[in-house]
């Protein structure tokens, strides 16, 4: 390598382009130390240079912790404190204890600042005092600006893991219950109420919209709790959503109900039918996308109940009675050209 | 959707909803007794009283707020609240018509058409809201009139707002 002066030892690990002048520690020192004297008034930060190039562009080389000067390879500043990891972690070593890591993977963009440390509860006998209560039991009241939002997050976590919502729809949940949240508009109502609107308003969003139903079961807060914070949040955010259709809910409904794929892909197409051809002013689509259920399965050989698709869908079997009638007329119109009747269609039945 | 046959359309006015006040106390408990076509609510804390000659429900407070509710135009709120300052009065309170004010004007008109609600939202998006899971109408709400449609699909619209004129103006609006 180059040749290296041999008077500072922690220094001469330098790999670097070899040094022509001499080592001077003491004398380099005094030198920026002067030099950062003379010029205060420049810039807060002493700034280092080399004696010899005073306009180089100083090299930084962490592993070593030192400065480098590229021109000629003297190393101006040292003891530059190392970032590296202390660890080093190999593929095969057990992935549930990394070293490297000193906090938590809190995301900070959601909580203000997560650098707060909780004391966790303790194991082992030493821990409790005579009567079996935990010492120190304090361990609450570390972020308490937050408190709420966190609890919150929690809450929508659970909510979104009862129905196996994936994550990227819980991230979004998070960040609009965060946006309302600091928002303040809506600081008067539940917290739940405003975390599974914006659990609704996420899904709607992401394209799989789910139904108010679906959200109440998973909810403590009623429907109409609910609809009334998602007109709100949608106000208050200045967002609007897209409508929902008939097709959004096929693939979910169907599997719940164990249908083969021909019977939901004409199911699909009769409810796309059958709003393309205004059959059915004014209904929800919930219900229309039930009523066609009901009429490809019947039409086929897995049949099912009003009652069960009433069961899934969160629909009164009345109403998928009502829209099955507004459709039944042009029963023969409504079906894919190339579906396989197991019952033909004249011999649907008529409601 | 042509001008002439919006300003053919009749509009009704459903429902006047107007507020007064009796600048004195109010006992409830002796309208309750001695009042003729009186509901007690104890629990909430207020009077109601129908009136059958213009067909009002006037919900009394004992602070001396009236909230009058049923009435089918402007001046049939304002006799009607009068008429019922007036039973008051023969109560024996001493009672002064003051700050009578209409709040709320319900209109109802029906389009001679029906009215296709998904692409009428996707064509007025700010102005629309329609959330065909909570209400099966559309609600659109007219910031410069403060007036809100309810916009059905059979083509009948409910109107919600202060002013009279308003609905005339509104009718021009709809398309």
């Amino acid at each position: 390598m180059g040749d290296f002066s041999q008077e500072g030892d922690r220094l001469s690990r330098v790999p670097g382009p070899p040094q022509t002048a001499p080592w001077n520690p003491e004398g380099d020192a005094e030198r920026l130390w002067n030099s950062a004297l003379q010029e205060p008034h420049l810039d807060a930060l002493p700034r280092v240079t080399c004696p010899n190039h005073p306009d180089a562009i100083l090299v930084e080389d962490y592993r070593a912790g030192d400065m480098i000067c590229p021109e000629c390879g003297l190393v101006v500043g040292d003891r530059v404190i190392d970032v590296g990891s202390e660890w080093r972690t190999f593929s095969n070593d057990k992935a549930t204890k990394d070293p490297s890591r000193v906090g938590d993977s809190q995301n900070p963009l959601l909580s203000d600042g997560d650098l707060s440390t909780m004391i966790g509860k303790g194991t082992g006998a030493a821990s409790f005092d005579e009567f079996g209560n935990s010492k120190y039991q304090n361990r609450r009241t570390m972020s308490s600006s937050d408190r709420a939002m966190m609890n919150a997050f929690k809450e929508i976590t659970t909510m979104a893991d009862r129905i196996n919502l994936p994550r990227n729809i819980v991230d979004r949940t998070n960040n609009l219950f965060k946006q309302v949240y600091e928002q303040k508009s809506l600081k008067g109502r539940a917290n739940d109420a405003i975390a599974s609107a914006c659990l609704y308003i996420a899904c709607r969003q992401e394209g799989v919209p789910r139904t108010f139903k679906e959200i109440c079961a998973v909810s403590r807060i009623s429907k109409k709790e609910i609809g009334r914070c998602f007109k709100l949040i949608l106000k208050a955010l200045e967002t609007s959503v897209d409508l929902i259709t008939t097709g959004d809910f096929m693939s979910r409904f169907c599997s719940n109900l164990c249908l083969p794929k021909q019977v939901q892909m004409a199911a699909t197409h009769i409810a796309r039918k059958a709003v393309e051809l205004d059959l059915v002013p004014g209904r929800s689509p919930i219900s229309v996308a039930a009523a066609a259920i009901y009429m490809a399965s019947q039409a086929s050989a897995e049949k099912r109940t009003q009652k069960e698709i009433g069961d899934i869908a969160g629909v009164a079997d009345v109403t998928i009675r009502q829209s099955y009638r507004l459709i039944y007329p042009r029963a023969p119109d409504l079906f894919p050209t190339d579906f396989k009747f197991d019952t033909p269609v004249d011999k649907l039945p008529q409601l | 959707m042509d001008a002439d046959s919006d300003v053919a359309l009749d509009i009704l006015i459903t429902n006047v909803v107007c507020v007064f006040r009796t600048r004195c106390h109010l006992n409830l408990r002796k309208i309750a007794l001695e009042g003729a076509n009186v509901i007690y609510k104890r629990d909430v804390g207020k009077v109601l009283m129908k009136l059958r000659k213009p067909r009002i429900t006037a919900t009394i407070w004992s602070s001396g707020k009236i909230i009058c509710t049923g009435a089918t135009s402007e001046e049939e709120a304002k006799f009607g609240a009068r008429r019922l300052a007036r039973s008051l009065q023969k109560l024996g309170f001493q009672v002064i018509f003051t700050d009578f004010k209409v709040v709320n004007v319900l209109a109802v008109c029906n389009m001679p058409f029906e009215i296709r609600l998904p692409e009428f939202t996707k064509n007025n998006r700010p102005h629309a809201s329609y959330e065909p899971e909570l209400h099966p109408a559309v609600c659109y709400r007219i910031k410069s009139l403060r007036a809100t449609l309810q916009i059905f699909s059979t083509g009948s619209i409910t109107v919600t707002g202060i002013l009279l004129y308003r609905y005339q103006t509104c009718q021009l609006w709809i398309e």
